[in-house]
């Protein structure tokens, strides 16, 4: 099968070993590992926000082939801790929600008027997600996306996901500490440590 | 309307420099713990200045364009020092001095020498009567601006990381993305200007215009020159500012517009 995102040697400081990987359409991968193992330098080297060796390649085109914020519109990272740089929640998104998306993850419209820094840190990670799914990136690099989320918003949040990745050719990889959040989506195929990928030649990887 | 200037003898500032050295003891006892500082500042001011009145007197007397470019060469070196000096965060490797000069220099001695052939025109026109004093304002202006939207810049830049990283996350570009810090550092360096203008002539007698008045020039006239120089520090300074920001923000980030804040070291106190 031909992979979407396909990534060789790709290893960043912090990273203990090279990590090859190949991801097909459609997939949601679950990563876990200890901290401080380099999992959420893996992803920002995906998304090319840090220095790194290796390559990754998006539908077998380079990274470094196109300019730096057109791979990250692509290959978009969704950082454990949302940040905020203007005054609504409103203004940071390129086009508003609809109130129908936002119910979708238990939020109410009335939201976007207010300043980020009034919402808990689940409701800022839920607008996180949507404020980069509006750019309807390919690979969505989800670091501990639902860590802050009740179980229901929780579970919500998963829907939304597994829905986006249905539409065509995207995937998505998530580093969860939730180990009922991992068989639920994932395991046993799609599961994986960060160990284990850094033991595993590109070869093993076919599968 | 022309009187003649009344001459300040050297017994006159010895007298004054007492003053200086009772308020020293005054906030000795009131606890003020600088006063070695203070008394130091005020014997560099009294150097500096007496060695600028040697060497101008040398440099009017000497009437070659040389020596006016080796004084304006030496202000303009101190001014990007100086700058440099005031960041709390240094680009490394004398980055900081840089990007102070080119800023400098392509604001502060483009209009100068401007102004010089364009509007004052006097003959020759790096006459050092005029281009000096003029450098010395221009420069001391904009050494302040540059130097505050500068610390403003990489102090913010280091505290707002992760909203700078979380635009980049999402594609917005490295300018873009700096957008709404280098808003906060042209704010804090033109505020000062700003205020200065609004001041001026209603609250505060410029320097330069006091100085002519003293010295015997009619009122109108010294306005006027005093005019001109605030429209031109307005204008360095802005550019200046503007320079030095977009160059700094620059700085900051590597071709794949990655943020590296390494290359920001904190000074040493």
């Amino acid at each position: 099968m031909q992979a979407l995102l396909e990534i060789a040697d790709l290893q960043a400081p912090g990273m203990r070993q090279p990590v090859n990987w190949r991801i097909g359409a459609g997939q949601l991968w679950l990563l876990y590992g200890p901290s401080g193992s380099g999992k959420s330098q893996l992803l920002k080297a995906m998304a090319d926000l840090i220095e790194h060796d290796g390559k990754v390649l998006l539908e077998e085109l380079a990274a470094d082939s196109m300019p730096a914020p057109v791979w990250r519109r692509q290959v978009m990272y969704f950082s454990a801790e949302t940040a905020w740089w203007m005054e609504t929640v409103g203004e940071h998104f390129i086009q508003s929600p609809s109130a129908q998306t936002l119910q979708q993850v238990g939020l109410n419209d009335t939201i976007l008027q207010q300043h980020p820094d009034q919402l808990s840190s689940g409701e800022k990670q839920r607008l996180a997600l949507l404020r980069g799914l509006a750019f309807e990136p390919k690979v969505l690099l989800l670091d501990e996306t639902s860590a802050n989320l009740d179980p229901d918003s929780t579970l919500q949040v998963e829907t939304l996901l597994q829905d986006y990745l249905q539409q065509g050719q995207r995937a998505a990889i998530w580093i969860s500490h939730d180990q009922a959040q991992r068989d639920r989506l994932a395991c046993p195929t799609y599961c994986c440590s960060i160990e284990e990928l850094q033991k595993t030649s590109p070869q093993a990887q076919e599968a | 309307m022309e009187t003649q200037m009344i001459l300040i003898s050297y017994w006159d500032l010895a007298m004054l420099s007492v003053l200086v050295a009772l308020m020293g003891g005054i906030l000795w006892l009131q606890g003020f713990t600088h006063v070695g500082q203070y008394f130091w500042a005020n014997v560099r001011a009294v150097a500096q200045l007496s060695f600028m009145g040697v060497w101008l007197t040398w440099v009017f007397y000497a009437d070659n364009p040389i020596w006016v470019a080796l004084v304006g060469l030496i202000m303009l070196l101190a001014a990007g020092y100086e700058i440099a000096k005031r960041q709390q965060y240094r680009f490394q490797k004398y980055s900081s001095i840089l990007i102070g000069l080119m800023s400098l220099s392509v604001t502060a001695l483009v209009l100068l020498v401007a102004v010089l052939t364009l509007v004052i025109q006097p003959d020759p026109w790096y006459q050092p009567q005029y281009a000096i004093p003029l450098l010395g304002m221009l420069l001391g202006n904009s050494m302040t601006a540059i130097g505050v939207g500068l610390d403003n810049l990489t102090r913010n830049t280091k505290q707002l990381k992760n909203k700078i990283e979380a635009q980049l996350a999402l594609g917005y570009s490295a300018k873009e993305s700096m957008k709404f810090i280098k808003q906060q550092s042209l704010h804090a360096s033109m505020i000062p200007v700003i205020n200065m203008l609004v001041a001026a002539g209603v609250i505060s007698l410029p320097g330069m215009m006091t100085g002519q008045i003293l010295a015997g020039a009619s009122p109108m006239e010294a306005v006027k020159y005093q005019i001109m120089i605030m429209l031109l520090i307005a204008t360095s300074t802005a550019a200046g500012t503007l320079i030095a920001v977009e160059m700094a923000a620059k700085k900051l980030f590597d071709e794949r517009q990655r943020l590296h804040l390494s290359v920001l070291e904190k000074a040493k106190k």
